[in-house]
């Protein structure tokens, strides 16, 4: 008797799994890198279960199986490889470095499963004319961020613009500052100095140093949180005082409140909590149900990850198939409730979407606060 | 002026780290891979005295460094202490598994989040005007924090009794236990002392830059110039550090910011070609590895 239970109970048990979405992420929750990954995957984590306490998609539950590969290609091969073959999800996700991108996009072209990357930079092949099979909501774009941050610049600069440019040695923030330093000789501006350091460094006095020397009233950076603010905090202690414009991370906004310099801006494309939106009291509330450690402004990434997987499964007709998803993904219209300054649309030839918009933040010392120094920007994604 | 003023911080952070290398492998001949990690936990130890006694920062640096003393020890009596009689590659590959078991852990308890361990201490890290140049305020504590360690240490090791036991037991361990001398106490010590010394390295850093787990490859960096020094000399590691150091602030400075990250392995690899053994290595202490 007590074994046709047991059967019974695990029967009803795969039922219930088959009765669910279930989607694979392959992410960065531990290691060097984990604080620019872990935040999105428990973010979306958060939001989608916040999504089946209200009855779930179409009626069904969402069951997210994450799997850890610490930025490392081959953990993330096996990870694709785990999910693919054994859990058969409909929809892969990356959220972890650039260099994981390779073995996922091999699995997904063997399987034919759509490849979201939501948390780390949008691949090339998301642009149009795009892979049939790669999307990425992430915030950051290459090329399209230099076009918006240089924009600003020229826009602020009052006086002739000497810049200097500033980037990580890794090949996505060097090609990035290199088009930059094309882009700006193009905008009239002088290129004064353009720095890669290597990651991590123990004092980076000694590049900072260099940057000082070359007397830029601008500088842009574009890289991973720690080379941008290290380098600036270093030139500020030797002496330098001109602006300061880097890319708004997940923790942009509790570091302008840390750093308190009005010269030091921010550019990115997701709302700040100083905003104040609806959508920013779900994001509280739904942190503080599932008790996620993570300050509430480093989640509006991952809630956006969520919103987007939400509507693609919800244009998912039952049963999911990969071709199904994948047809729900090539058109796709996302209201982001303000966190964007616009719909994420997807479409067949643009899985990247068809317009990005910019905000620039800052520090103001009179007020106390952070402020905008600049409203939302649409540059058109084109071919 | 402003190179000086950077070689000597970047020397002050290596020499800083090395020391804790060259104090357990001058003693026990066992090479500490776990030593990044331990600098890591010494300066989580600072972020987790620094909640604790809010209000006072100089309490919490003194429970802080004595916290990292203690755990040091610690690590010897209960893991080390086993690895006495083995062969040195089994206590080597000892300290890795330690330093996993460490880096998981530490994950498991302060999350993935940088912290500001300084901040926490309600201190800022203003610029000092040195000579014409500038200096972090930490950056200056960080270059008299090495001074007065390695001042403590040499007169240590020269005047002390303590000092004297731990140079004989890395001199001839089976002449010195024969001589009533406790080995298992020098080397708890040893191991106390370099994870001190490297705790301290971590807190100060965290303090001018933040605290986060790529602190641990930091650690593994200035390993190059404890190498160069010579693993088993404490005035090998400082000139190994300031060999090191200088080449890459001015590489970094005339040549190419990017060859910051392999200047201490070319140092070391034409080292290793030239005097295998180090500045003021013994020849004899490398044959025997």
């Amino acid at each position: 008797m007590r074994k046709l239970l047991c059967i019974l109970a695990l029967l009803a048990g795969a039922a219930h799994a088959q009765d669910a979405y279930v989607i694979g992420v392959s992410a960065a929750m531990t290691g060097p890198v984990a604080p620019n990954y872990a935040p999105v995957v428990e973010a979306m984590k958060a939001y989608l279960e916040h999504v089946d306490g209200r009855g779930g998609i179409n009626g069904r539950k969402v069951r997210m199986v994450v799997l850890d590969d610490q930025a490392q290609p081959s953990r993330a091969a096996t990870n694709a490889k785990q999910l693919l073959d054994q859990e058969k999800v409909p929809m892969l996700l990356n959220v972890s470095l650039s260099s994981t991108y390779a073995p996922m996009i091999a699995e997904s072209k063997r399987t034919g499963v759509p490849l979201y990357f939501a948390g780390a930079v949008c691949p090339k092949e998301t642009y149009p004319p795009a892979d049939p099979l790669q999307f990425c909501s992430t915030a950051f774009g290459a090329n399209l961020d230099s076009q918006a941050a240089l924009a600003f610049v020229k826009a602020q600069a009052k006086d002739p613009v000497r810049i200097a440019f500033q980037a990580m040695a890794i090949p996505i923030a060097r090609a990035e500052i290199d088009y930059a330093e094309g882009l700006s000789k193009t905008l009239g501006m002088t290129v004064v100095e353009k720095q890669i350091s290597p990651p991590p460094a123990p004092d980076y006095t000694p590049f900072a140093t260099k940057l000082v020397e070359a007397k830029p009233n601008w500088v842009w950076s574009w890289s991973p949180w720690v080379a941008q603010v290290r380098t600036f905090e270093s030139m500020r202690r030797l002496g330098w005082n001109g602006k300061y414009l880097t890319w708004a991370h997940l923790n942009a906004e509790e570091e302008l409140a840390r750093i308190k310099d009005g010269d030091f801006y921010v550019v990115g494309t997701n709302a700040f909590l100083e905003d104040n939106l609806p959508v920013h009291a779900e994001i509280r509330a739904v942190a503080a149900r599932a008790k996620l450690d993570y300050p509430v402004s480093y989640l509006t990434e991952g809630f956006v990850a969520g919103l987007v997987v939400e509507q693609a499964l919800r244009n998912t007709p039952w049963p999911p198939t990969p071709q199904k998803v994948l047809a729900a993904m090539n058109n796709l219209k996302v209201d982001m409730k303000g966190l964007r300054g616009g719909p994420l649309e997807w479409t067949k030839d643009n899985h990247f979407r068809t317009k990005q918009y910019y905000r620039v933040w800052r520090w103001d010392r009179a007020g106390n606060r952070i402020v905008r120094a600049q409203d939302w920007q649409a540059i058109e994604v084109k071919r | 002026m402003q190179l000086a003023v950077n070689i000597a911080v970047l020397a002050s952070i290596y020499a800083l780290i090395c020391c804790g290398y060259v104090l357990i492998y001058r003693v026990s001949r066992v090479l500490s891979l776990a030593h990044g990690e331990l600098m890591l936990l010494g300066a989580y130890g600072l972020y987790a005295t620094a909640s604790l006694f809010k209000g006072h920062p100089l309490l919490a640096l003194a429970a802080a460094a004595a916290l990292a003393l203690m755990v040091g020890a610690a690590v010897y009596l209960a893991l080390m202490w086993r690895m006495t009689g083995e062969s040195v590659l089994a206590a080597v590959l000892a300290t890795i598994a330690l330093g996993i078991l460490l880096r998981g852990a530490m994950i498991l308890v302060f999350g993935t989040q940088t912290q500001y361990p300084l901040r926490d201490l309600g201190w800022s890290n203003a610029s000092v005007p040195v000579f014409g140049a500038r200096i972090s305020t930490v950056g200056l504590a960080l270059v008299l924090a090495t001074a007065a360690v390695y001042l403590g240490l040499f007169a240590f090791l020269r005047w002390t009794r303590w000092g004297i036991r731990m140079r004989a037991a890395g001199q001839h361990p089976l002449l010195a236990a024969q001589r009533g001398i406790g080995l298992h106490g020098v080397y708890a010590l040893a191991w106390g002392l370099a994870t001190f010394t490297g705790g301290m390295a971590g807190m100060l850093i965290a303090c001018d830059a933040g605290l986060e787990g790529t602190l641990v490859i930091i650690g593994f960096k200035a390993f190059p110039a404890a190498l160069v020094g010579g693993l088993d000399s404490l005035v090998g590691a400082l000139v190994g550090s300031l060999v090191v150091a200088a080449a890459e602030v001015l590489l970094i400075h005339h040549v190419d910011p990017l060859l910051s990250d392999v200047v201490p392995f070319a140092v070391l690899l034409a080292m290793l070609a030239v005097r295998p053994w180090g500045l003021f290595g013994t020849r004899e202490e490398l044959d025997r590895v």
